[in-house]
């Protein structure tokens, strides 16, 4: 067998892989467009890259990795948000390169909703992946994602466990769409998802990201989503890996017009993840609101890096990133908006808000503007602060234990955001998933911050 | 020995004294009215008791019940039944209100054991009406946005919910109008009795229309320079804090 190594792609493994998956030619032949850019390009240096200035790729990105391309026969999955849930959702599982477990209820598939493989899609629905798969990365040399780096193109050339989800047109669900992507074993893990929602069609999105306890791996991933005109979208992306997986994942969703999305973070676990969530809001009157929480620990590093392209008119975002740390942490937030000079009308906004429960934790923010048009509103913000020793104290003054009035202050900063998205089941798992992180942390090293105190006298 | 014993009290805020020498008896089944004018030491007396970080007890007791508070952190004095309506009440943001008063009736009453859910909300909502506070603000967050008026009455919500045995009311009928004010000094009369010493402190005479104090005790510069009976507070009303500042 040939070997498939992440840092050292040939055409060979490439054509003999989609030649055994049975992959059309048009797609094979973008893989093999994409491995030449992939030759053409270093993995990103971080001296260099000004996306990659606050994380340094060499030292937390290991891609001396084989490629992981089957599932073991016998994996425990950890339960997925939607197990628990007796709501109707679809459901799929890609476990480590291969795709799993797709459930597609009768009342989804007689509407016309398609979950499958990518593999199968591309033979089956051909016309709409080839139009979609990579149109926002580096299919389309002019596109928005023309220029991404070698750690989408490589996704691009090989990626191996890959889901197709399309809503038709007027289709409009109220039951999520779950993808569970599991990694069991060591090795770089390539997921790919790609979803279309036809004009006026509603849906839910969940990935949920699990792994084998203290697994060591790199999963780089790339998930493009189109929602075509005046279609609602609702995307959920938790990072709840269990070991110190590095987990690279761009999140990429077009909003044609008048299109209505909504995209939420939810990051927890994992060594290193750097999360894209992009929106290029290409039609007149979308609108994108980003949102995420994270909540890193000891030896975290998180890296969330929201962009919105302002490329129609009268089109509007709303970018909200909370975190909290503590241990020896880190988390970067960069949020980068783009207004083009055609997208006059254009409302936005971006903040971010750190809480550093204890000392060495460390949060940088930079939210970025780019503005060539004149005739926009446009604000954005960042914060950085501490436990407030007087909301502590006005708790504390009820009878509530410390403990207690430090996990209620915690939820309350995170609760804006998840309140935004009633997404079924969210909430409880991210808070819960808080609330472990609350539970074993250290309360006796937690930074009050009571400069509010002085101003009492 | 009164249930809450004061004495000699000083205290210091960022470096100022602030209370120089106080001397306080209160006992349960007693509302007590402490005035004085701005300045003079009423709400560093209140948070004292409290227990607010921002303010050193550098000398003499507060012993409540036997038990000598200025040991006890924040949390512990609430569970042995002192409650403190806050002048300003903070604002937590994000921290549901429901979530909020569920923790601290479980945290002051539970016995180890959480109030069933139910009784809780038959409770709040019994509450709440009486108080003529909306069921909207269950969804809210502490505070969070609230009127001055209506974080007023929301002060005296948690105070009917913890069923305090020691309730310090600092300028509670500032912000009111005088509807709320009635509303409010109706819950405060609902809670009194032989289980419960009130301390009010006021600037002015209007609550103590609505909510009759057994005793007033007047506050100048951290001291009390005053004390008498009702009276006491009508003649406070009509001469105001100039005579009591040439007497102290």
């Amino acid at each position: 067998m040939t070997e498939f190594l992440l840092d050292d792609l040939t055409e060979e493994a490439l054509t003999g892989r989609s030649d055994a998956a049975e992959e059309p030619s048009w797609l094979r032949d973008r893989r093999l467009a994409a491995f030449k850019r992939y030759l053409d390009l270093a993995w990103p240096d971080s001296r260099a890259d000004e996306f990659w200035r606050s994380t340094p790729f060499q030292r937390r990105i290991d891609v001396d990795r084989a490629v992981v391309t089957t599932a073991p026969a016998d994996v425990e999955v950890p339960a997925s948000v939607t197990d628990g849930l007796d709501l109707g959702s679809a459901t799929a599982r890609i476990i480590d390169g291969e795709v799993v477990d797709i459930t597609l209820p009768t009342a989804m598939a007689e509407l016309g909703v398609v979950v499958t493989d990518l593999a199968t899609a591309a033979r089956e629905h051909g016309d709409l992946v080839r139009t979609h798969l990579g149109s926002l990365t580096t299919s389309d040399p002019e596109g928005t994602g023309g220029g991404s780096d070698r750690t989408v193109t490589v996704n691009d050339a090989a990626w191996t466990a890959g889901l197709f989800v399309h809503v038709p047109a007027e289709v409009e669900l109220d039951a999520p769409i779950s993808v569970q992507v599991h990694a069991s074993t060591p090795g770089a893990h390539l997921p790919r998802v790609l979803g279309v929602l036809g004009h006026h069609a509603r849906a839910t999105l969940y990935l949920e990201h699990t792994s084998a306890p203290e697994l060591d791996a790199l999963v780089d991933e790339v998930v493009e989503v189109i929602a075509q005109d005046a279609s609602k979208l609702d995307v959920v992306s938790l990072q709840r890996w269990d070991g110190p997986v590095q987990h690279l994942s761009l999140q990429k969703v077009a909003a044609h017009r008048d299109a209505s999305i909504r995209h939420l973070t939810v990051t927890i676990g994992g060594a290193t993840v750097r999360v894209l969530p992009e929106c290029d809001l290409v039609g007149a009157g979308a609108e994108v609101r980003p949102l995420g929480i994270y909540f890193a620990d000891e030896g975290q590093w998180f890296d969330l890096q929201p962009y919105v392209r302002h490329l129609a008119p009268h089109a509007s975002s709303d970018v909200l990133f909370k975190g909290a740390l503590q241990g020896h942490s880190r988390t970067v937030f960069r949020g980068n908006i783009f207004v083009h000079k055609d997208a006059v009308g254009t409302v936005t906004d971006e903040n971010n808000r750190s809480l550093i429960l204890t000392e060495g934790a460390r949060a940088d923010a930079t939210p970025f503007l780019e503005i060539e048009c004149a005739d926009i509103t446009a604000g954005h913000g960042s914060a950085t602060g501490q436990i407030d020793a007087l909301h502590l104290f006005y708790l504390e003054s009820r009878g509530i234990r410390r403990d207690d009035a430090l996990r209620l202050i915690v939820f309350g900063f995170f609760r804006d955001v998840l309140r935004e998205i009633a997404a079924p089941g969210i909430e409880d798992v991210a808070l819960a998933d808080i609330e472990a992180r609350v539970e074993a942390a250290d309360l006796s090293k937690v930074q009050i911050n009571d400069a509010a105190l002085q101003d009492l006298g | 020995m009164a249930d809450l014993e004061i004495r000699d009290l000083t205290v210091e805020a960022d470096g100022a004294e602030i209370l120089r020498g106080v001397t306080l008896d209160l006992d349960k089944g007693r509302t007590l009215a402490l005035m004085g004018p701005n300045g003079s030491g009423k709400s560093t007396l209140a948070y004292a008791i409290a227990g607010h970080p921002a303010y050193d007890v550098t000398g003499g007791t507060i012993t409540w019940k036997g038990t000598a508070l200025t040991e006890l952190t924040p949390d512990e004095r609430a569970r042995l039944g002192v409650f403190l309506a806050m002048q300003y009440p903070v604002e937590v943001p994000g921290v549901s209100l429901t979530n909020f008063l569920r923790t601290a009736v479980n945290a002051t009453q539970g016995d180890g054991e959480d109030v069933p859910v139910r009784e809780f909300m038959s409770r709040l909502r019994g509450a709440m009406k009486d108080l003529g506070v909306d069921e909207s603000f269950l969804q809210r967050s502490v505070n969070e946005g609230f009127s001055g008026g209506e974080k007023k009455r929301f002060e005296i919500l948690q105070a009917s919910l913890l069923r305090p045995e020691l309730a310090v009311l600092d300028e509670t009928d500032s912000g009111l109008d005088v509807d709320a004010l009635k509303t409010v000094a109706e819950g405060v009369n609902r809670l009194q009795g032989p289980d419960l010493g009130v301390l009010i402190i006021t600037h002015y005479t209007r609550i103590l229309r609505y909510i009759e104090p057994d005793e007033v005790h007047v506050m100048f510069e951290g001291r009390i320079v005053a004390s008498g009976g009702p009276e006491l507070a009508d003649e406070l009303e009509e001469h105001g804090y100039e005579n009591l500042k040439t007497t102290a």
